[in-house]
């Protein structure tokens, strides 16, 4: 029974199948209130599953000059990764004891595992937009990774250490990291670069349907577009749980009382996510990497500077 | 320059004229031989400074005619240089497209539809026709067999040969990007092919024509007074201008003044059609630049203005109202205080959109220095409207050579020197605030009287409509032999001057930017398409009969396969 413990977590709760589905969820809510937003109706409360369903059981379309192998693999890469990532940020906050040493930094690894499937789904999809896509891709990683590992490290400074439980444990001793100025700096920066990996406006360059009509995901049709969709639908969903675990004071599932917290933590995050995705164009690529390099970065040294003096 | 000191320089040209004309005040012809008309075209665009407006080619069964118009902006005049090519079996003639880029387009087309050669001109592929339509088979030359023209469908089997100029295929080394023939980016279908430098762009082509109607050739077969309708349905945005347009030319024509009302009502459709345009256009380039709110709220607004002219004219497109000697509907007078309610209300929204532009940073940081076009490159492409005002063109049909009641009413012409993407946007929008104030005093002022009269008879002549479509300016040129259909009927759209000028602003752009470039000029092909029809190696492929009756043994088929009786009429 050991064995099958870590596969439930994994695939059934709270990994693939309960992340996926909320994710799905929460993904209507967005579509939902953009639509509000934009004085439309939007689409009903199943609209994104029934996307995943019927793509399901769409053609899969490989491209001829593909690499088949990579192709059918790439999509896979990103979904795993973010599967164990939300697994573990699930556990890590509900369940005593499974923190690791060094727990933070796979997770940040595990979180860039979607970007890079993108990458190589984009540079072996044999299509000029695709490859576009994924070098767009790549300068975007390139370009947020930066602010990002070092607005981590600011929290690392501040907490001494790399423990995720530590972080949980410092902010219900001392309270929620946020709650000092290069916390708020660290929190802005990490949102913001949020965005970027969620590929939502104004950060969408790599999938710029007007532009290169999806970037990446031009090729990709049927089961392997929808593994796609279910990892955005994930990260949609992990991500901000990742925020709120590293600067909200984490949260738990024991109580009811507890869930509507997270609940209005979480609601927050999205709503915030929306907004800006609702009142912004795109960027170009040199102006998104120009705007990450340039103002984000020099945020996420000011905090880091703030932090070593204990601000 | 003004009339009086146009015509003393045109009289540096009499060595090479055979003639000059002037029927009608404002409208000059020139009549000369072909091998003069390099020459003498050089004269009026590098000499005078005339801006090209388009070239009409038509078959005049002794010779060929290739009639070059040009626009004397500052004194709303018209210089038109009538070519004779007196030898119909080797029809040739010099190209202008060698100094004036402008012309390369409709020099392609001529070239098209009545087989005319240009000599030394850079590009000859085929520009409108299919790639399938038969060598040596020109639509519009009289002496064509009809009969090729009803049967032709597409078989991509039959094209002309691999060595033939009529191919499309572009040679280009460079990873290419193509955008379109079906692309998100645009509604219609057209094709552009990027070469791409990693995001930079080092060329660009493009090919028309995939949704051509033979809107010229169907014209020549109609009525005048059914042609308004024709023209309407050249471009549904396009659909009070173009028709005004055709009007105004066949009113020269006749000679006869509508009543001043009809004139009022005229101003009123065109400007709400405007504002519409300009407000669809800005809400797709939000959507264009991933700005999808601005998208939906602009179309939101528009809807106000849409609904107006529904009630106006009964259509929210394809208005049919203006007709040959006055409008066929009039506007009753309790709707005024609802077109001033509703035209208050899109003002107040429009500067509220201003206002956005101008506070939001991504939007300055997308669209200012993008994609310029500048002065000298605005002239040289001969671009009209929007697009050359961005440009710092100072030309609007609507003051320069006034019609319907605009030289009755205080608005301002909106120009910009930038020539910028941003710039673009800017003029439309505040020319959408001055076509609220135009509508407003056009329903205050409107006097009373019939909005019609009586047309007798059109004699035979030519003459030149000119509208300030949204776009830009929309030209029909219409010549009649007397009898109740027109002879020849040259449409120019705003977008076949403008669209060409992607030349000179796209290259050196980055992808993502020459997107919005491409889509800053309102292209509408399907104002830029109007022409054609045939089959490979002229024999029938199939008519209609067998297109039907094939069309049913179909349905036969899949009855029978799915085992249902066959429907019959009796039935339903």
């Amino acid at each position: 029974m050991e064995i099958a413990k870590p596969v439930f977590y994994l695939l059934l709760f709270p990994g693939f199948l309960f992340t996926g589905i909320l994710g799905l969820f929460f993904m209507w809510v967005d579509r939902k209130v953009t639509a509000l937003i934009q004085s439309r109706m939007g689409p009903p409360w199943y609209q994104c599953y029934a996307d995943i369903g019927k793509l399901l059981y769409k053609q899969t379309i490989i491209p001829a000059g593909s690499n088949a192998f990579w192709f059918v693999l790439s999509p896979l890469i990103g979904l795993a990764g973010i599967t164990i990532a939300a697994t573990l940020i699930w556990l890590e906050n509900s369940v005593p004891h499974v923190s690791f040493v060094g727990d933070l930094i796979v997770l940040l690894y595990l979180l860039i595992l979607p970007s890079l499937s993108m990458i190589f789904a984009g540079s072996v999809s044999n299509n000029p937009f695709s490859a576009v896509g994924a070098s767009r891709e790549m300068s975007m990683v390139v370009a947020y990774e930066l602010p990002y590992i070092i607005a981590i490290f600011t929290l690392i400074l501040k907490v001494k250490s790399i423990l995720i439980s530590d972080i949980i444990l410092y902010q219900a001793e001392s309270g929620v990291l946020i709650g000092s100025l290069s916390g708020v700096i660290a929190f802005i920066v990490v949102f913001t670069c949020m965005q970027a990996k969620l590929t939502y406006l104004p950060f969408d360059i790599p999938e710029a349907e007007s532009e290169i009509i999806g970037g990446t995901l031009a090729e990709y049709s049927g089961v392997l577009l929808a593994l796609f969709k279910l990892t955005n639908a994930i990260m949609l969903v992990t991500l901000p749980l990742f925020l709120i675990t590293l600067f909200l004071g984490g949260f738990n599932i024991n109580s009811w009382q507890n869930i509507v917290y997270l609940v209005i933590k979480y609601v927050v995050i999205l709503t915030l996510i929306i907004l800006v995705k609702s009142i912004h164009p795109r960027l170009r690529i040199d102006q998104a990497i120009k705007f990450f390099w340039g103002p984000v970065t020099i945020l996420a040294i000011t905090g880091f500077i703030l932090a070593l003096i204990g601000v | 320059m003004n009339q009086k000191e146009l015509k003393k320089r045109l009289t540096e040209l009499e060595d090479k004229l055979i003639g000059i004309e002037e029927p009608r005040e404002n409208c000059i012809y020139l009549n000369c031989e072909s091998q003069n008309s390099f020459a003498v075209n050089k004269f009026l665009f590098e000499e005078l400074r005339l801006r090209f407006v388009i070239a009409t080619g038509i078959d005049a069964e002794d010779c060929f005619e290739v009639i070059y118009h040009y626009a004397n902006d500052r004194a709303g005049s018209m210089v038109n240089l009538k070519a004779f090519i007196r030898n119909r079996k080797k029809p040739a003639i010099d190209s202008i497209a060698t100094f004036l880029p402008a012309a390369e387009w409709i020099e392609r087309e001529i070239h098209d539809i009545l087989g005319i050669d240009f000599n030394n001109h850079p590009d000859m592929r085929r520009l409108i026709l299919a790639d399938d339509w038969p060598e040596g088979v020109y639509p519009l030359r009289k002496d064509m067999d009809s009969k090729i023209a009803q049967g032709w469908t597409c078989k991509t089997s039959i094209r002309p040969s691999k060595k033939s100029p009529a191919r499309r295929t572009i040679p280009m080394k460079k990873p290419i990007l193509a955008v379109g023939p079906f692309h998100p980016l645009q509604e219609e279908m057209e094709f552009f092919q990027l070469a791409t430098d990693g995001e930079i762009v080092t060329d660009i082509d493009m090919r028309i024509s995939y949704n051509h109607r033979g809107i010229e050739k169907i014209s020549e077969s109609l009525q005048f007074d059914q042609v308004p309708f024709l023209v309407s349905r050249i471009c549904g945005i396009c659909s009070a201008s173009h028709p005004l347009a055709y009007v105004q030319a066949v009113e020269e024509l006749a000679g006869i003044e509508p009543p001043v009302r009809a004139l009022y009502v005229r101003t009123i459709i065109n400007e709400l059609e405007r504002i519409h345009s300009h407000v669809l256009w800005f809400g797709l380039a939000g959507h264009f630049i991933g700005y999808d709110t601005v998208f939906m709220w602009a179309w939101k607004y528009r809807e106000t203005v849409l609904d107006l002219l529904e009630e106006i004219t009964g259509n929210r497109n394809n208005y049919g109202n203006v007709t040959v000697g006055g409008c066929r509907e009039d506007i009753p007078d309790e709707l005024k205080p609802r077109i001033i309610k509703d035209i208050n209300f899109v003002e107040k929204k429009t500067n509220m959109l201003i206002k956005a532009v101008d506070d939001d940073p991504i939007l300055h940081a997308r669209l200012k220095g993008v994609g310029v076009l500048s002065y000298e490159d605005a002239v040289k492409f001969a671009v009209t409207g929007p697009t050359a005002r961005a440009s710092g063109i100072d030309i609007d049909v609507r003051r320069d050579e006034s019609y319907a009641a605009y030289d009755q009413l205080d608005w301002d012409v909106i120009t910009r020197p930038e020539g910028d993407v941003f710039a673009k946007v800017v003029v439309r929008l505040l020319e959408v605030v001055e076509s609220c104030k135009i509508i407003k005093q056009a329903v205050q002022k409107i006097p009373d009287g019939p909005v019609a009269m009586k047309v007798k008879q059109i004699p035979p002549g030519e003459a030149i409509g000119r509208v300030e479509a949204p776009r830009g300016e929309t030209f029909h040129y219409v010549r009649s032999d007397g009898g109740n259909r027109p002879v020849r009927h040259k449409v120019r759209a705003p977008s076949y001057v403008n669209v060409p000028s992607f030349k000179a602003s796209c290259i050196g752009e980055h992808i993502a930017d020459v997107t919005i470039t491409l889509a800053a000029v309102d292209p509408c092909y399907s104002c830029t398409e109007r022409l054609a029809v045939v089959d490979g190696e002229n024999k029938v492929m199939h008519d209609y009969e067998s297109l039907l009756r094939m069309s049913r043994e179909k349905m036969d088929r899949i009855s029978k396969d799915l085992g249902v009786e066959k429907l019959k009429l009796e039935d339903l």
